[in-house]
């Protein structure tokens, strides 16, 4: 069975692009202009992943993700313009997935996509996964061990948490606050700059060129995603 | 009221209008009084200084004897402001005697010609007191006199003092007690002087008197002193008749000196008064306005002008300034919550009419404060309210002019603010003009080029669905993406102008590893970075930066872009960064044909192109960089680089308490010291 989209836009013109673009790829499409016709379709269709313009004329992004959130754990991904960066924080925080910046290339959108269908995908959920491999990272959870190629790179506890962390959500965006809270706890939220130095030597240890990083990717103004396969 | 001059009053023929004017080469000098004759006075002055085309002065010369009314005081400085709208200069002189005052001005200004007027008096009167005219004749004999009749003058015979009697009682029993001292003392020294010497310590009182009060208790204290050493101290003693006719020459020689004694001393007495008291205001203008005058913004200028008047009156003072309607409001000082509403009356009515009124004046004198407008040279800029701390304490003449100066210096402060503030809007508003021209044109052609270009692919690609290769179609499909990514970067480039030029931009300041800006900017230009092999050298150590990262990433975007827009392709791009003094330093270089030597400021001007058509984009790149770094506090500046090639370098001060990023960092606390060591799974 085709996985199935539900693209909640106003903008009939983006809608066009991507019907043109999406059912070519192997995707069911199913539309909506509005917040409320959204919310119908996602509680009647059940989509396998939604994605949400934040501009909608009805009601606020976030507010459709919060109504979502209530009943639904589908991966919602949102389409916001450059330059709200602190929007997109705050609906990421909210519970939505992931993020696209508009104007986007299909290529990216489906990456995305992708990432977002595999957190969900049958027998991913609850499964353990003993070595992670990305290229030339492999990681060896029963063991605690990190190589580089052939070489054995040693981490810090914290560290080595941050890494699993990146991991756990790879291909898909981690905000500064979850990430913190995730590996520091929740009273930790707001410690942005220490989060930057660990990621800074996570990178200087595992990266070939750290400052042009290839794994760890900066989310400008929103956090850190570890690249997807 | 016969104020015309006419032909018994004025004793010497006015100036023709035919002839050359008899004031042509000197200045007109109107002598004023309190009558309000004034006003003729200064208009005909004003008329012949017109007529000879020379300057003119009014002048109003207080005298110790002179003690005006303060409704008197009113009519002076409203004939004064005349005077001065009328072209003149108003000038006010403290002068013993008012025919010296006068000449000494005459004199010192060039005048040639002294209007006055000439009081009407009966003619036995004029047997007995010696004019004003007259005196002045005997003494200018270059001097033309131009002679107002004034009907009033006559009718209002001058005030008695104003002086409080008990204030006069205490100066005369002061006298008193100092001739009977002296009596006492000559007294016990009778039987070792001779009388002459006795003649001595008489004077020497005298003297001592006359140099601590006025005229009036000096000469009383002359003749009671004369009278009592005739009466004890002249044989035959205890009479007043003389044993030897020669005493008689020595009690008129006593009586004389004593009397020209008390004369000088007053005068001297007095002249000293008046000029420390000059020097006083002299010295509160001068420190107002230089005060004044470094204050840059009304809400400094304004309380420190209040701080000053209030300081020098001993009152409450309160600036009153309209709003956008004309409504007055307070703008500094004081409150005056009670009777708000009616003082706000006489503050009003101060402000439409512009002349001063409220308490002692004869404009609403029953409010508890004094209103004096506040004009500068072109229109009433407010009110300045006094409210003096002790009640009913009036504001005299002297205090009056003054408290206009300061006035007049708050007021030109005030507009001189306001006019700089209008300059500065008028050239904001032409600047915004220019740049909206300038955006316009430029913006229309840098999206027209893409969106051309954008089109016409998209047009081939559907004219050619069957006719075009799959290699051409890949081709144009690629040109139209890149072009539409060339479009986005200048869209936003325009919004962040626009953003960053009106102050919406509210910087997003937080402590950041520079190496990860870099990088975010580098990967977001990796594309166009293909042909161009850029080279970090960022020390490994360098300090965090609190910065606002998106636009600081928005700094080397904008750098590198620039750098791939004007250097050949496989030429390397350097990015370094070091500490230098407290700052942060960080360059971006290339080894291009560098910049156009004298350009290296004007490359930061909005829309500069290097060359005429040379590349593509909005010539704004630079100047967000620029307008980023300043709002960081840093400064950026361009130049050649030795060997080829431009650089730019901008600053980043280093602020304390930036996290440290030392090795040795202890980790963050943990919420959880447990978690770290098991797996995630």
């Amino acid at each position: 069975m085709k996985p199935r989209i539900l693209l909640i836009e106003d903008d009939p013109r983006i809608r066009r692009f991507l019907r043109a673009s999406l059912p070519t790829q192997g995707y069911e499409l199913l539309e909506a202009g509005t917040g409320s016709e959204g919310l119908s379709l996602a509680a009647s269709q059940v989509p396998d992943i939604i994605l949400l313009d934040l501009g909608l004329p009805d009601m606020e992004g976030i507010e459709v993700i919060r109504r979502l959130r209530e009943w639904s754990a589908i991966p919602i991904i949102i389409l916001s313009a450059r330059g709200q960066e602190r929007d997109k924080v705050v609906n990421l925080d909210a519970g939505a997935d992931d993020y696209l910046t508009k104007p986007f290339g299909v290529g990216e959108l489906l990456a995305r996509i992708r990432v977002a269908l595999r957190r969900t995908g049958p027998g991913e959920e609850g499964k353990t996964a003993d070595l992670f491999t990305l290229e030339k990272l492999r990681v060896d959870f029963d063991r605690r061990q990190v190589f580089r190629e052939e070489e054995e790179i040693h981490l810090t506890p914290i560290e080595y948490k941050l890494l699993s962390v990146l991991i756990k959500h790879q291909g898909k965006v981690v905000t500064h606050r979850q990430l913190l809270k995730e590996v520091w706890g929740p009273s930790s939220v707001e410690q942005h700059p220490y989060l930057r130095i660990f990621i800074l030597n996570l990178r200087r240890k595992l990266e070939d060129d750290p400052t042009r990083p290839h794994y760890l990717i900066t989310e400008p103004g929103v956090g850190y995603r570890l690249r997807g396969e | 009221m016969d104020n015309q001059p006419s032909a018994d009053a004025a004793r010497r023929p006015p100036p023709r209008p035919d002839g050359p004017p008899q004031a042509a080469g000197g200045g007109v000098l109107v002598c004023l009084n309190s009558s309000s004759a004034a006003a003729q006075l200064v208009r005909t002055a004003s008329r012949l200084a017109e007529a000879g085309r020379t300057e003119w002065f009014a002048v109003y010369v207080e005298t110790p004897g002179d003690h005006a009314s303060f409704a008197d005081q009113e009519q002076i400085a409203k004939t004064l402001r005349l005077a001065a709208q009328l072209g003149g200069q108003a000038v006010m002189l403290s002068g013993f005697n008012l025919r010296d005052a006068l000449l000494d001005f005459a004199r010192e200004q060039g005048a040639a010609t002294i209007v006055l007027a000439q009081p009407r008096q009966p003619r036995w009167r004029r047997l007995f007191s010696v004019s004003l005219a007259d005196q002045l004749r005997r003494g200018a004999g270059h001097l033309d006199l131009y002679l107002i009749s004034d009907a009033e003058a006559a009718a209002r015979p001058r005030r008695a003092p104003r002086r409080s009697v008990w204030i006069l009682l205490r100066d005369y029993g002061l006298a008193a007690t100092g001739v009977g001292v002296c009596t006492g003392l000559a007294f016990v020294l009778f039987p070792y002087l001779a009388l002459t010497n006795l003649v001595m310590i008489y004077l020497l009182t005298v003297v001592i008197i006359a140099s601590r009060l006025d005229q009036g208790p000096s000469i009383s204290a002359s003749l009671l002193g004369v009278a009592i050493f005739a009466f004890l101290f002249v044989p035959d003693y205890y009479s007043f008749s003389l044993a030897n006719t020669e005493y008689a020459i020595t009690l008129a020689v006593m009586l004389i000196v004593s009397i020209l004694i008390s004369n000088l001393a007053s005068r001297i007495h007095y002249q000293a008064r008046a000029a420390s008291q000059q020097e006083r205001q002299t010295a509160a203008l001068y420190a107002m306005s230089r005060n004044l005058t470094t204050k840059l913004s009304l809400p400094e200028l304004l309380p420190e002008a209040v701080e000053q008047i209030s300081r020098t009156f001993d009152s409450q003072v309160s600036i009153l300034m309209p709003d956008g309607a004309g409504n007055l409001h307070l703008s500094a000082g004081k409150h005056f919550p009670d009777d708000y509403g009616s003082e706000m009356l006489v503050a009003n009515w101060v402000y439409r009419y512009g002349h001063f009124a409220g308490l002692g004046t004869k404009t609403l004198p029953k409010a508890r404060g004094f209103y004096l407008p506040l004009r500068a040279s072109q229109k009433m800029i407010g009110v300045l309210r006094l409210e003096p701390a002790r009640p009913n304490q009036m504001i005299e003449l002297k205090s009056l002019r003054f408290l206009e100066a300061l006035g007049s210096q708050v007021a030109l402060a005030i507009e001189r603010e306001h006019l700089s503030q209008q300059a500065h809007q008028a050239q904001v508003q032409i600047e915004a003009e220019r740049l909206r021209n300038a955006l316009l044109s430029s913006v229309s052609h840098d999206l027209r080029t893409p969106l051309t270009v954008i089109a016409g692919s998209a047009s081939s690609l559907l004219e050619g669905e069957t006719t075009l290769d799959s290699l051409t179609k890949a081709e144009l499909t690629q040109t139209i993406y890149e072009e539409a990514n060339r479009l986005d970067r200048l869209v936003h480039n325009l919004l962040e102008m626009s953003r960053l030029q009106s102050g919406q931009t509210k910087l997003n300041f937080e402590w950041h590893v520079l190496e990860e800006v870099v990088g975010c900017a580098l990967a977001q230009l990796e594309p166009q970075l293909q042909h161009h092999p850029v080279v970090i050298q960022l020390p490994a150590d360098l300090p965090m930066v609190r910065i606002d990262a998106l636009l600081m990433e928005r700094v080397f975007i904008n750098l590198l872009e620039n750098a791939i827009k004007y250097t050949p392709e496989q030429t390397t791009v350097t990015i370094s960064g070091w500490l230098s003094h407290q700052e942060l330093l960080l360059e971006v270089a290339d080894r291009g044909p560098g910049l156009i030597p004298g350009d290296e400021e004007l490359v930061f001007e909005k829309f500069y192109q290097a060359s005429e058509g040379s590349a593509r984009g909005v010539g704004l790149g630079l100047t967000i960089c620029r307008s980023i770094i300043e709002a960081h506090g840093g400064h950026i500046w361009a130049a050649n680089r030795p060997g080829g090639g431009a650089t730019f370098r901008f600053t980043l001060p280093l602020e304390a308490g930036a996290p440290l990023l030392d090795k040795t960092l202890p980790e963050l606390q943990k919420s959880h010291p447990d978690e770290a060591a098991h797996s995630v799974n």
